[in-house]
Protein backbone atom coordinates (compact mmCIF):
# COMPACT_ATOMS: atom_id res chain seq x y z
CA UNK A 1 0.00 0.00 0.00
CA UNK A 2 2.82 1.89 0.62
CA UNK A 3 4.80 1.62 -2.50
CA UNK A 4 1.88 2.66 -4.38
CA UNK A 5 0.85 5.36 -2.69
CA UNK A 6 4.27 6.83 -3.02
CA UNK A 7 4.47 6.32 -6.73
CA UNK A 8 1.05 7.96 -6.54
CA UNK A 9 2.33 10.87 -4.73
CA UNK A 10 5.46 11.11 -6.70
CA UNK A 11 3.39 11.24 -10.33
CA UNK A 12 1.85 14.24 -8.61
CA UNK A 13 4.45 16.03 -7.25
CA UNK A 14 7.66 15.77 -9.46
CA UNK A 15 6.08 17.39 -12.48
CA UNK A 16 4.80 20.20 -10.82
CA UNK A 17 8.17 20.72 -8.79
CA UNK A 18 9.82 20.57 -12.22
CA UNK A 19 7.66 22.38 -13.93
CA UNK A 20 7.18 25.79 -11.84
CA UNK A 21 7.54 29.63 -12.61
CA UNK A 22 11.34 31.10 -12.05
CA UNK A 23 13.06 27.52 -11.80
CA UNK A 24 15.55 26.36 -14.12
CA UNK A 25 14.79 23.40 -16.63
CA UNK A 26 17.22 21.10 -17.15
CA UNK A 27 16.31 18.82 -21.01
CA UNK A 28 16.73 15.88 -18.73
CA UNK A 29 14.32 16.73 -16.19
CA UNK A 30 11.90 18.47 -18.21
CA UNK A 31 11.79 15.30 -20.44
CA UNK A 32 11.17 13.23 -17.57
CA UNK A 33 8.27 15.32 -16.11
CA UNK A 34 6.71 15.51 -19.25
CA UNK A 35 6.79 11.53 -19.70
CA UNK A 36 5.28 11.35 -15.78
CA UNK A 37 2.52 14.49 -16.48
CA UNK A 38 0.93 12.63 -19.56
CA UNK A 39 0.54 9.10 -17.74
CA UNK A 40 -0.11 10.28 -14.43
CA UNK A 41 -4.07 10.39 -14.78
CA UNK A 42 -3.71 6.52 -15.68
CA UNK A 43 -0.72 5.26 -13.33
CA UNK A 44 -2.97 7.05 -9.86
CA UNK A 45 -6.41 5.65 -11.47
CA UNK A 46 -4.87 2.45 -10.98
CA UNK A 47 -3.13 2.96 -7.68
CA UNK A 48 -6.93 3.89 -6.38
CA UNK A 49 -8.28 0.76 -7.24
CA UNK A 50 -5.42 -1.03 -6.10
CA UNK A 51 -5.54 0.78 -2.94
CA UNK A 52 -9.21 0.23 -2.69
CA UNK A 53 -9.00 -3.63 -3.38
CA UNK A 54 -5.64 -3.49 -1.11
CA UNK A 55 -8.17 -1.74 1.59
CA UNK A 56 -11.45 -4.09 1.54
CA UNK A 57 -8.79 -6.63 2.00
CA UNK A 58 -7.88 -5.51 4.47
CA UNK A 59 -10.74 -5.07 6.82
CA UNK A 60 -11.74 -8.68 5.47
CA UNK A 61 -8.44 -9.90 7.05
CA UNK A 62 -7.16 -7.21 10.02
CA UNK A 63 -10.00 -6.61 12.39
CA UNK A 64 -7.89 -4.22 14.81
CA UNK A 65 -9.61 -0.61 14.04
CA UNK A 66 -5.97 0.82 13.86
CA UNK A 67 -4.88 -1.00 10.59
CA UNK A 68 -8.29 -0.78 9.01
CA UNK A 69 -8.11 2.97 9.70
CA UNK A 70 -4.76 3.00 7.94
CA UNK A 71 -5.88 1.15 4.87
CA UNK A 72 -8.66 3.63 4.86
CA UNK A 73 -6.45 6.52 4.99
CA UNK A 74 -4.87 5.03 2.30
CA UNK A 75 -7.44 4.68 -0.20
CA UNK A 76 -8.96 7.81 1.01
CA UNK A 77 -5.11 9.65 -0.10
CA UNK A 78 -4.94 7.15 -3.24
CA UNK A 79 -8.28 8.52 -4.66
CA UNK A 80 -6.93 12.47 -3.93
CA UNK A 81 -3.89 12.19 -5.83
CA UNK A 82 -6.02 10.30 -8.62
CA UNK A 83 -8.08 13.69 -8.43
CA UNK A 84 -5.01 16.16 -8.46
CA UNK A 85 -3.52 14.47 -11.23
CA UNK A 86 -6.09 15.24 -13.29
CA UNK A 87 -5.89 18.99 -12.47
CA UNK A 88 -4.56 21.43 -14.89
CA UNK A 89 -2.27 23.67 -11.89
CA UNK A 90 -1.30 26.42 -14.84
CA UNK A 91 -4.77 26.76 -15.36
CA UNK A 92 -5.71 27.42 -11.95
CA UNK A 93 -3.79 29.69 -11.84
CA UNK A 94 -4.19 31.59 -15.85
CA UNK A 95 -7.82 30.46 -16.14
CA UNK A 96 -8.62 29.60 -19.98
CA UNK A 97 -10.87 32.08 -22.09
CA UNK A 98 -12.63 28.20 -22.94
CA UNK A 99 -14.93 30.22 -25.15
CA UNK A 100 -13.78 33.69 -26.77
CA UNK A 101 -16.14 36.23 -27.81
CA UNK A 102 -15.10 39.16 -29.94
CA UNK A 103 -16.50 42.67 -30.58
CA UNK A 104 -16.61 45.05 -33.81
CA UNK A 105 -13.80 47.11 -33.83
CA UNK A 106 -15.63 50.35 -33.82
CA UNK A 107 -17.39 49.30 -30.43
CA UNK A 108 -14.16 47.97 -28.73
CA UNK A 109 -13.54 50.52 -25.80
CA UNK A 110 -9.76 49.65 -25.62
CA UNK A 111 -7.44 52.72 -25.80
CA UNK A 112 -5.74 53.91 -28.86
CA UNK A 113 -2.22 53.22 -27.10
CA UNK A 114 -3.17 49.38 -26.23
CA UNK A 115 -1.15 46.86 -27.76
CA UNK A 116 -3.12 44.07 -29.62
CA UNK A 117 -1.74 40.75 -31.77
CA UNK A 118 -3.25 41.21 -34.98
CA UNK A 119 -3.89 38.67 -37.77
CA UNK A 120 -5.76 38.56 -41.23
CA UNK A 121 -6.38 35.38 -42.60
CA UNK A 122 -8.86 35.41 -45.41
CA UNK A 123 -9.62 39.04 -45.59
CA UNK A 124 -10.80 38.52 -41.82
CA UNK A 125 -9.09 40.76 -39.55
CA UNK A 126 -9.13 39.87 -35.86
CA UNK A 127 -7.29 41.73 -32.96
CA UNK A 128 -6.18 40.14 -29.22
CA UNK A 129 -5.49 42.79 -26.85
CA UNK A 130 -2.46 42.14 -25.19
CA UNK A 131 -3.76 42.54 -22.05
CA UNK A 132 -6.02 39.44 -22.23
CA UNK A 133 -3.70 36.49 -23.70
CA UNK A 134 -0.66 37.59 -21.67
CA UNK A 135 -3.19 36.33 -19.07
CA UNK A 136 -5.08 33.52 -20.43
CA UNK A 137 -2.09 32.54 -22.56
CA UNK A 138 -3.51 30.15 -25.17
CA UNK A 139 -6.71 31.60 -27.11
CA UNK A 140 -8.36 28.95 -29.74
CA UNK A 141 -10.24 30.87 -32.16
CA UNK A 142 -11.01 30.23 -36.23
CA UNK A 143 -10.17 33.23 -38.84
CA UNK A 144 -11.04 32.99 -41.61
CA UNK A 145 -12.23 29.83 -41.86
CA UNK A 146 -8.70 28.66 -40.43
CA UNK A 147 -7.99 26.97 -36.76
CA UNK A 148 -5.86 29.07 -35.32
CA UNK A 149 -4.42 29.40 -31.58
CA UNK A 150 -2.76 32.74 -30.18
CA UNK A 151 -0.38 32.30 -27.67
CA UNK A 152 1.65 34.86 -25.44
CA UNK B 1 0.51 32.57 -33.42
CA UNK B 2 0.21 29.60 -34.64
CA UNK B 3 -2.66 27.27 -37.63
CA UNK B 4 -3.83 24.44 -35.25
CA UNK B 5 -4.30 21.77 -37.38
CA UNK B 6 -1.86 19.36 -38.51
CA UNK B 7 -1.76 16.60 -40.83
CA UNK B 8 -5.72 17.47 -41.03
CA UNK B 9 -6.25 17.40 -37.24
CA UNK B 10 -7.51 20.01 -35.57
CA UNK B 11 -6.14 20.79 -32.49
CA UNK B 12 -7.36 22.40 -28.94
CA UNK B 13 -4.64 23.57 -26.95
CA UNK B 14 -4.31 24.52 -22.45
CA UNK B 15 -1.64 26.12 -20.97
CA UNK B 16 0.61 23.32 -19.47
CA UNK B 17 3.29 24.36 -17.83
CA UNK B 18 6.92 26.49 -18.13
CA UNK B 19 10.15 26.03 -19.47
CA UNK B 20 12.80 27.98 -18.40
CA UNK B 21 10.15 31.00 -18.68
CA UNK B 22 8.60 29.95 -22.06
CA UNK B 23 5.44 28.50 -21.75
CA UNK B 24 4.48 24.74 -23.18
CA UNK B 25 0.40 23.53 -24.19
CA UNK B 26 -0.62 20.59 -24.33
CA UNK B 27 -3.57 19.93 -27.07
CA UNK B 28 -6.48 17.72 -25.88
CA UNK B 29 -6.49 15.14 -28.94
CA UNK B 30 -3.66 13.52 -28.62
CA UNK B 31 -2.01 14.90 -24.77
CA UNK B 32 1.12 16.40 -27.10
CA UNK B 33 3.01 18.72 -25.02
CA UNK B 34 4.50 21.73 -27.32
CA UNK B 35 6.92 24.69 -26.36
CA UNK B 36 4.98 28.02 -27.39
CA UNK B 37 7.53 29.87 -28.98
CA UNK B 38 8.54 27.57 -31.46
CA UNK B 39 5.61 25.72 -31.80
CA UNK B 40 7.44 22.16 -31.88
CA UNK B 41 6.09 19.16 -30.04
CA UNK B 42 8.61 18.18 -27.56
CA UNK B 43 6.48 15.04 -25.25
CA UNK B 44 3.75 12.99 -26.52
CA UNK B 45 2.95 11.30 -30.03
CA UNK B 46 3.40 13.74 -32.20
CA UNK B 47 6.85 14.61 -30.65
CA UNK B 48 8.55 16.07 -33.51
CA UNK B 49 5.95 17.71 -35.27
CA UNK B 50 6.12 21.36 -36.14
CA UNK B 51 3.08 24.21 -36.12
CA UNK B 52 2.95 26.06 -38.81
CA UNK B 53 3.63 29.76 -37.63
CA UNK B 54 0.68 32.53 -39.21
CA UNK B 55 2.18 35.52 -39.83
CA UNK B 56 0.86 38.11 -36.97
CA UNK B 57 1.65 42.05 -36.18
CA UNK B 58 2.05 43.51 -32.90
CA UNK B 59 0.49 46.86 -33.22
CA UNK B 60 -0.77 49.75 -31.13
CA UNK B 61 -4.90 49.08 -31.10
CA UNK B 62 -5.23 52.44 -32.68
CA UNK B 63 -2.62 51.05 -35.49
CA UNK B 64 -4.87 48.23 -36.25
CA UNK B 65 -8.28 49.94 -36.35
CA UNK B 66 -6.85 52.26 -38.96
CA UNK B 67 -6.17 49.35 -40.92
CA UNK B 68 -8.98 46.72 -40.35
CA UNK B 69 -11.66 49.06 -39.45
CA UNK B 70 -13.99 46.31 -39.80
CA UNK B 71 -12.07 43.61 -37.82
CA UNK B 72 -13.05 42.10 -34.26
CA UNK B 73 -11.39 42.86 -30.94
CA UNK B 74 -11.55 39.74 -28.25
CA UNK B 75 -13.83 40.40 -25.66
CA UNK B 76 -12.84 40.68 -21.93
CA UNK B 77 -13.63 37.95 -19.44
CA UNK B 78 -15.22 40.11 -16.88
CA UNK B 79 -14.94 37.31 -14.12
CA UNK B 80 -10.96 37.46 -14.90
CA UNK B 81 -10.37 41.18 -15.94
CA UNK B 82 -8.56 42.10 -12.41
CA UNK B 83 -5.68 39.46 -13.49
CA UNK B 84 -5.27 41.17 -16.44
CA UNK B 85 -2.25 42.76 -17.31
CA UNK B 86 -1.38 46.75 -16.84
CA UNK B 87 -0.57 49.25 -20.01
CA UNK B 88 2.70 49.40 -18.54
CA UNK B 89 3.17 45.70 -17.77
CA UNK B 90 6.16 45.21 -19.99
CA UNK B 91 7.90 47.65 -17.44
CA UNK B 92 7.16 45.70 -14.39
CA UNK B 93 7.99 43.00 -16.23
CA UNK B 94 11.71 44.08 -16.84
CA UNK B 95 12.49 43.85 -13.26
CA UNK B 96 11.44 40.32 -12.61
CA UNK B 97 13.96 37.31 -12.73
CA UNK B 98 15.60 35.11 -15.00
CA UNK B 99 16.53 31.65 -14.85
CA UNK B 100 18.54 32.19 -17.98
CA UNK B 101 21.49 34.50 -18.86
CA UNK B 102 23.36 35.42 -22.24
CA UNK B 103 25.30 38.35 -21.31
CA UNK B 104 26.43 38.81 -24.87
CA UNK B 105 26.58 42.08 -27.00
CA UNK B 106 26.10 44.29 -24.18
CA UNK B 107 22.33 42.90 -23.74
CA UNK B 108 21.02 42.20 -20.52
CA UNK B 109 18.00 39.05 -19.95
CA UNK B 110 15.29 41.51 -20.25
CA UNK B 111 16.30 43.54 -23.02
CA UNK B 112 13.41 43.73 -25.28
CA UNK B 113 14.37 43.11 -28.99
CA UNK B 114 12.65 42.16 -32.69
CA UNK B 115 13.54 38.87 -33.33
CA UNK B 116 13.53 37.76 -36.99
CA UNK B 117 14.26 34.45 -38.70
CA UNK B 118 14.41 34.60 -42.47
CA UNK B 119 16.90 33.46 -45.44
CA UNK B 120 18.61 30.79 -43.69
CA UNK B 121 19.40 33.68 -40.19
CA UNK B 122 18.51 34.43 -37.60
CA UNK B 123 18.97 38.30 -36.16
CA UNK B 124 18.16 40.32 -33.49
CA UNK B 125 17.14 44.22 -33.44
CA UNK B 126 16.85 45.81 -30.00
CA UNK B 127 13.66 47.48 -30.27
CA UNK B 128 14.21 50.83 -28.45
CA UNK B 129 16.71 51.34 -31.36
CA UNK B 130 14.64 50.31 -34.52
CA UNK B 131 11.89 52.97 -32.98
CA UNK B 132 14.48 55.61 -32.75
CA UNK B 133 15.89 54.54 -36.52
CA UNK B 134 12.33 55.19 -37.93
CA UNK B 135 13.65 52.46 -41.01
CA UNK B 136 16.48 50.12 -40.94
CA UNK B 137 17.83 48.34 -44.01
CA UNK B 138 19.72 45.45 -43.51
CA UNK B 139 20.59 42.22 -44.51
CA UNK B 140 19.54 38.86 -43.40
CA UNK B 141 21.70 35.78 -45.38
CA UNK B 142 21.68 36.89 -49.17
CA UNK B 143 18.46 38.90 -48.88
CA UNK B 144 17.95 42.73 -47.84
CA UNK B 145 15.60 43.74 -45.07
CA UNK B 146 13.84 46.53 -43.75
CA UNK B 147 12.05 47.35 -40.30
CA UNK B 148 9.91 50.31 -40.47
CA UNK B 149 7.98 52.06 -37.77
CA UNK B 150 5.00 52.35 -38.04
CA UNK B 151 2.85 56.12 -37.76
CA UNK B 152 2.22 55.47 -34.61
CA UNK B 153 6.01 55.49 -33.25
CA UNK B 154 5.38 52.00 -31.62
CA UNK B 155 4.07 49.80 -33.93
CA UNK B 156 7.38 47.70 -36.46
CA UNK B 157 6.92 45.36 -39.43
CA UNK B 158 9.93 43.50 -41.68
CA UNK B 159 9.58 43.10 -45.40
CA UNK B 160 12.47 42.18 -47.62
CA UNK B 161 13.59 44.86 -49.59
CA UNK B 162 13.31 43.68 -53.02
CA UNK B 163 10.49 45.29 -55.43
CA UNK B 164 9.09 42.30 -58.29
CA UNK B 165 10.47 43.29 -61.54
CA UNK B 166 13.35 45.16 -59.98
CA UNK B 167 16.51 44.22 -60.47
CA UNK B 168 18.88 43.72 -57.24
CA UNK B 169 17.95 45.30 -54.03
CA UNK B 170 16.89 49.00 -54.33
CA UNK B 171 17.74 51.45 -51.53
CA UNK B 172 14.98 53.03 -49.37
CA UNK B 173 14.46 55.92 -47.29
CA UNK B 174 12.73 57.61 -45.25
CA UNK B 175 10.29 59.89 -46.08
CA UNK B 176 11.45 63.88 -44.44
CA UNK B 177 7.37 64.09 -43.81
CA UNK B 178 5.36 60.70 -43.31
CA UNK B 179 2.13 60.63 -44.55
CA UNK B 180 -0.26 58.44 -43.32
CA UNK B 181 -0.08 56.98 -46.56
CA UNK B 182 3.41 56.97 -47.35
CA UNK B 183 6.46 56.41 -45.05
CA UNK B 184 8.75 55.38 -46.92
CA UNK B 185 10.13 55.75 -50.74
CA UNK B 186 12.72 53.85 -52.75
CA UNK B 187 15.04 55.27 -54.93
CA UNK B 188 14.44 52.50 -58.09
CA UNK B 189 10.72 53.49 -58.84
CA UNK B 190 10.42 56.08 -57.02
CA UNK B 191 7.25 55.05 -55.22
CA UNK B 192 5.55 55.80 -51.58
CA UNK B 193 5.37 52.95 -49.51
CA UNK B 194 3.05 52.70 -46.71
CA UNK B 195 3.39 50.91 -43.31
CA UNK B 196 1.46 47.99 -44.54
CA UNK B 197 4.50 47.51 -47.36
CA UNK B 198 2.12 48.32 -50.22
CA UNK B 199 3.13 51.20 -53.09
CA UNK B 200 0.74 54.06 -52.93
CA UNK B 201 2.45 56.40 -55.25
CA UNK B 202 4.94 56.12 -58.36
CA UNK B 203 5.52 53.08 -60.58
CA UNK B 204 4.96 50.23 -58.34
CA UNK B 205 2.08 51.67 -56.91
CA UNK B 206 -0.52 48.85 -55.98
CA UNK B 207 3.03 46.65 -54.89
CA UNK B 208 3.09 45.23 -51.77
CA UNK B 209 6.92 43.83 -50.36
CA UNK B 210 6.78 40.67 -48.72
CA UNK B 211 6.13 40.91 -44.92
CA UNK B 212 8.53 38.69 -42.47
CA UNK B 213 7.68 37.20 -39.07
CA UNK B 214 9.21 38.45 -36.48
CA UNK B 215 8.96 38.20 -32.63
CA UNK B 216 8.87 40.58 -30.23
CA UNK B 217 10.30 39.02 -27.57
CA UNK B 218 13.14 39.08 -24.27
CA UNK B 219 16.79 39.06 -25.53
CA UNK B 220 17.51 36.26 -22.87
CA UNK B 221 14.31 33.78 -24.64
CA UNK B 222 15.23 34.71 -28.01
CA UNK B 223 18.71 33.84 -27.37
CA UNK B 224 17.67 30.35 -26.10
CA UNK B 225 15.68 29.49 -29.00
CA UNK B 226 17.78 30.76 -31.37
CA UNK B 227 21.25 30.29 -30.13
CA UNK B 228 23.27 31.34 -33.79
CA UNK B 229 21.15 34.63 -33.40
CA UNK B 230 23.16 37.56 -34.71
CA UNK B 231 22.10 41.17 -33.33
CA UNK B 232 21.64 44.47 -35.61
CA UNK B 233 24.59 46.91 -34.37
CA UNK B 234 26.37 44.58 -32.11
CA UNK B 235 28.77 42.88 -34.45
CA UNK B 236 32.05 41.35 -33.56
Amino acid sequence: MLAVLAVSLFSVAYPIYVIRPFRHQGAGELAAALVVSRFRADITALVAIAALVACVSYWRLQPGKWWRALATAGAIFAAIFAVLARVNVYELMFHPDARPSFSAARDSHLDGDEKVIAIRVAGEARAYPIRDISYHHVINDVVGGQAVVATY
Amino acid sequence: MWNRTISGQRLTFHLAGINNQNFLMRDEETGTYWQQISGAAISGPLKGSQLTLVLSDELTFAAWKSEAPSGTVLDDVPQFANGYAHKDWDVRMKRAPTVLDFPEHSLTSRDLMLGVQAFGASRAFLYERVLQEKLVKDRMGPEPVLLVVGPDNESIRVFRGRIRGVEGAPDFYRVTEPSAEALFMDAATGSGWNFQGCAVSGKSKGACLEQLPALKDYWFDWRNYNPSTTVYGREP
